[in-house]
């Protein structure tokens, strides 16, 4: 009975308040609290990414599809899902930190993160992204592509974008790693995108190296990622203001 | 009886319009054409047209319906007639992404061809007008076209010596009404027909060298349900091709950056959560002359539009189940497109 009387009171009162005046705005869910990183005790992860074994023949592109892309590359445009640097690295290595940040919550960056589409090819093909933070993709080429990530963690979407249109603006707001992604139109166009919930990831470039900064001291899973021979991952301990080494090694089939 | 019947129907069209016009014509009874009905021919390619009981085409409203139909007096400045944007060199489009109306102002899909129109079962991109008498009027007082209130339009050719003798031919003695400028309209719009392309001959006339071997090729592939299947919209009978189903489907056209639709299209009108994005399908005769493509002249190019459906379209909620992305290499493409370049046909003038 009492019961009763509190919800038809509740109902009432819902229905006769007078209606707040932002009611015409959106109601912005509430901010929530960022981590703040202490600078004067945080520490590196750094290393190498290391590849032993048998290098992959150079394997042609058929460009077929579309031979105004064929133009674009003389010479032939080759696979590049396995790059082993001159000094024995590999190359588009993702690096990130797995576990140890739980319970952190990392403001996302307002300034996005970009990928091309230029002579019928993703550029770049590996690159992280924090969640939340915009992508923009565009298109320099004078031939119409569809870029579509085939998430599946986070909503799969595909967009066909012309030449000269404006750069699509979207976001990824769960982690995923790493979301790959097509062009609907050239087949053979690949990109990879890992979507982490904080700022230390990492992508090896020509020297193979890669550094994550500003973390908090602590103990950590890191996770690497290459699109051809998968993940592995380490233990690591950042001691207050200090470096900690990891160095992976990836071996060729 | 007759006129019993016909009041409480007038009564009813003019209170569901009365929001959007600022003078309703009153009229007594229902005009009609004194005229002897005359048959429209159709060119090889094309079914008989359907034409309304109520407004059987006459040479005289046919001919009145032509003199209309060039007339800038029908736009606020007179500047602006319906071929404007709808011009026989242009295929009966105006080849602008958007067109413009008077002052400039632009409007915000592109100006669909007039061609074959008289076969739509509605008309406008997302069929607001259920007949092309119904369409004929709408642009004249659209404020981003040509801008003139009907109630203006019917006193400015009212005062015009030219037209009363053809209005009287057309439909007796009488004052002009915006009835009769429509019926008149529509009437002239129905003879605008093509058909007889290189594809026609190919495919009704028997003539099998009508197309080249890419434009043969092309036509399997639209034809084939694996591969491409367009002709599920874009319909070939067998006995005629509209190269259109009159329905409306979603592709993804017209998404904004963050991948939203920027225009509902059919959903302004059904209000039916699927109609979202939808978009009448047009035909594809004379295509090769009404570039650029889809209902916001985005595609510039045939060869932009094939590899659009290559790649699927653009995803959101209501992307029509046809659309899926195709597998053609870059021959195949051009071979489709050689084939729609097959379905010019003759224009009238």
């Amino acid at each position: 009975m009492r019961r009763l009387v509190a919800v038809g009171a509740l109902f009432l009162a819902a229905c006769s308040a007078p209606k707040p005046a932002e009611v015409t705005k959106k109601e912005e869910p509430p901010k929530p609290v960022y981590f703040k990183v202490d600078a004067a005790t945080a520490g590196t992860v750094s290393g190498k990414i290391l590849f032993t074994g048998k290098k992959p023949a150079r394997k042609k592109i058929d460009v077929d599809e579309d031979r105004q892309c064929a133009a674009m590359h003389k010479d032939g445009l080759y696979d590049e899902s396995v790059i082993v640097n001159k000094n024995g690295t590999l190359a588009n290595a993702f690096i990130y930190v797995k576990q140890g940040l739980e319970g952190k919550t990392f403001e996302p960056p307002t300034t996005p993160v970009s990928i091309d589409q230029k002579g019928c090819w993703f550029g770049p093909r590996v690159q992280g992204i924090h969640t939340g933070q915009p992508l923009l993709v565009s298109n320099s080429d004078p031939v119409t592509h569809n870029i579509h990530p085939l998430a599946q963690v986070n909503r799969a979407w595909n967009q066909s974008q012309d030449p000269g249109s404006e750069p699509l603006k979207r976001r990824f707001m769960q982690r995923e790693v790493m979301i790959k992604i097509k062009c609907n139109i050239h087949s053979w166009m690949r990109a990879w995108i890992g979507a982490v919930e904080h700022p230390y990831f990492a992508v090896t470039g020509t020297d193979g190296s890669f550094e994550i900064k500003n973390l908090p001291p602590g103990e950590y899973t890191v996770e690497a990622w290459h699109e051809q021979y998968r993940t592995q991952e380490m233990k690591v301990t950042v001691p207050p203001s200090g470096k900690q080494e990891a160095t992976f090694t990836f071996k060729g089939e | 009886m007759r006129t019993i019947c016909a009041i409480p129907f007038i009564a009813l069209t003019l209170v569901s319009c009365g929001g959007t016009k600022t003078e309703a014509p009153v009229a007594a009874k229902p005009a009609k054409p004194i005229g002897a009905t005359i048959e429209i021919p159709t060119p090889l390619g094309l079914p008989p047209v359907p034409v309304p009981a109520d407004n059987p085409p006459t040479a005289e409203t046919v001919a009145l319906g032509k003199k209309l139909y060039f007339d800038t007096k029908l736009s606020a400045d007179e500047t602006i007639s319906c071929a404007s944007c709808h011009g026989a060199d242009k295929g009966y489009t105006d080849n602008q992404q958007f067109s413009a109306g008077v002052g400039g102002k632009l409007g915000g899909r592109n100006a669909p061809t007039v061609v074959n129109a008289a076969y739509n079962p509605q008309q406008f991109w997302d069929g607001r007008a259920a007949s092309l008498e119904a369409q004929a009027e709408g642009p004249i007082a659209n404020p981003v076209e040509m801008n003139l209130p009907h109630a203006e339009a019917v006193k400015r050719l009212n005062s015009d010596p030219s037209y009363k003798p053809l209005f009287e031919k057309a439909f007796g003695p009488g004052e002009i009404t915006m009835e009769k400028v429509r019926m008149s309209i529509a009437s002239y719009e129905r003879t605008i027909l093509s058909g007889n392309s290189p594809f026609d001959r190919y495919q009704f006339g028997g003539d099998k060298k009508a197309l080249s071997p890419a434009a043969i090729r092309g036509l399997a592939l639209f034809k084939n349900a694996e591969r491409t299947n367009c002709v599920k919209c874009h319909t070939i009978d067998e006995k005629f091709a509209l190269f259109t189903d009159g329905k409306y489907h979603n592709l993804g056209v017209g998404l904004d950056t963050e991948g939203e639709l920027k225009d509902k299209g059919r959903f302004d009108q059904t209000k039916a959560e699927a109609d979202k994005g939808a978009f009448r399908t047009p035909t594809l005769r004379n295509i090769a002359l009404t570039a650029p493509y889809m209902h916001d002249g985005s595609q510039k190019t045939l060869r932009a539009v094939v590899d659009f459906y290559v790649g699927g379209g653009s995803s959101n909620p209501n992307l029509d189940k046809e659309i899926k992305q195709l597998h053609l290499n870059d021959a195949e493409r051009n071979d489709l497109v050689a084939f729609l370049e097959s379905l010019t046909g003759d224009i009238p003038k």
